[in-house]
């Protein structure tokens, strides 16, 4: 078992894109999106301002077909692999990615040695 | 030129549905398959980004496709296009309003205005010292409240070039710089109306040039405060306030939205006239906003919900 905390099961990233608050921080502060056969997950926090979540509303992390990673707040596209600014105003930066784990079917946000990444 | 503002502002976006469900919801009324407005009918206009008849989009993409200004009359709709023709192609519409570009590749309009004329009361307020506003037994707050937006505001800008910008509107179109912030741009306000703002500039690399918000007019902060809480009820997610400005005094709440710009309720504008002389201040926060209330879902320090009460992801043993 992963030192790590649970985000959900991997079916329930079938449909696109989840936000989750592993912190409790009464936001969602990650997200995780299912693409390829592989669970890729961010840090819930556009490189433009630097300090604003991406979504419109829960979950709403991808554009209508899928393709892209959205920033709500300026219409920003990045990469769903890379986390990669292809469009918008901070084109040419990235998301922070989170390490995620998946585990008997499960998606895992995998905690640092140091802790600083667990609760 | 009497321009009075914007009258609509045109989207081309990724998600029509989930546009028309955030404008309605946003307090607007559905007026034909892809017009949305306010009470004085002021409004928005949205569509896929692929829809034939909109303009070809600006190279960064942005959904703002046209900004459509109303003005008084037919001798203000005659006069922009004498000036504009100097320089540019200026087309007349089968409505009969016109279009040409600005000086940064924005597609304009510019239409006799259709708004009415409200005839509504202000936010009453009641203080130690001033006659009341609101008269005994009358009651300011209901519960299920939720404030409308009555008019279109104004609409922000990045641009590549802000003194470009500035001195197109200017000098062009009889807009005035009402106040700035310094290196980034200017606050402005055409001729026919005395509202601190319809057009604010940022300056910002080229490859972002498009729109960063708009907004409505509330009748007052306690329907900025209705109207955004019954946004984040419903799910949308706030991206700044609620707050006021300092520059225009408004009081503000942004809203990411799905048309690709944060969508704002404003209310309580300052109103200037051409006595006013312009200031100037730092951007910022301290000179952007004279307080901030962020909205939060769970504030108490109640500890996290039980195990099994649901809505959040278990821990790892
Ligand atoms: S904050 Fe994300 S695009 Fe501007
Ligand atoms: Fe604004």
């Amino acid at each position: 078992m992963p030192d790590g905390i649970m985000l959900c099961a991997l079916d329930e990233l079938s449909n696109g894109a989840l936000g989750f608050d592993p912190f409790n921080d009464g936001r969602d502060t990650v997200f995780a999106v299912f693409r390829n056969g592989e669970v890729y997950a961010y840090s819930d926090v556009c490189p433009h301002y630097g300090d604003t979540s991406l979504p419109w509303k829960k979950n709403a992390y991808l554009d209508s077909r899928g393709e892209h990673i959205v920033c709500a707040a300026h219409g920003a596209l990045f990469t769903i692999d890379e986390g990669y600014c292809v469009s918008g105003p901070c084109r040419g930066e990235s998301l922070t990615p989170v390490p995620v784990t998946v585990k008997n079917n499960t998606v895992w946000l995998i905690t640092s040695p140091t802790g600083e990444n667990k609760k | 030129m009497n321009i009075i503002g914007p009258e609509l502002l045109i989207f081309g976006v990724d998600d029509v549905q989930a546009c028309r469900q955030f404008a309605l919801d946003y307090g607007l009324t559905a007026s034909g398959d892809n017009r949305f407005v306010a009470l004085d009918g002021t409004g928005i206009e949205v569509y896929a980004a692929d829809d034939e008849s909109l303009a070809a989009p600006l190279s960064t993409g942005s959904a703002i496709r046209k900004t459509v200004y109303g003005v008084k009359s037919q001798a203000d709709i005659d006069a922009i296009k004498a000036e504009l023709s100097k320089d540019r192609e200026v087309t007349t519409l089968d409505d009969g309003s016109i279009e040409a570009f600005d000086d940064l590749g924005f597609l304009l309009g510019f239409m006799i205005t259709q708004r009415k004329s409200l005839e509504l009361e202000a936010e009453k307020v009641n203080a130690p010292g001033a006659v009341a506003q609101r008269g005994v037994n009358l009651t300011a707050v209901n519960k299920d409240d939720v404030g409308v937006p009555r008019s279109l505001s104004h609409v922000v800008y990045f641009v590549p070039d802000f003194p470009k910008a500035e001195a197109f509107y200017r000098d062009r179109l009889g807009f005035v710089t009402t106040d700035r912030f310094t290196h980034v741009g200017p606050f402005m306000r055409p001729a026919g109306t005395t509202d601190h703002h319809t057009l604010f500039f940022i300056q910002t690399p080229p490859h972002m040039q498009g729109i960063e918000h708009f907004t409505f007019h509330m009748g007052g902060p306690t329907d900025v405060m209705t109207a955004g809480t019954n946004m984040v009820n419903k799910g949308y997610q706030s991206f700044w306030g609620p707050g006021r400005h300092i520059f225009g005094s408004n009081w503000f709440w942004y809203f990411k939205s799905p048309f690709g710009c944060n969508m704002e309720f404003d209310a309580d504008m300052d109103l200037h006239d051409d006595s006013w002389t312009a200031r100037e201040a730092p951007p910022g926060a301290d000179n952007s906003q004279v307080f901030l209330l962020q909205y939060r879902e769970k504030w108490a320090p109640m500890g996290p919900p039980p195990p099994g009460a649901g809505g959040k992801p278990r821990e790892a043993p």
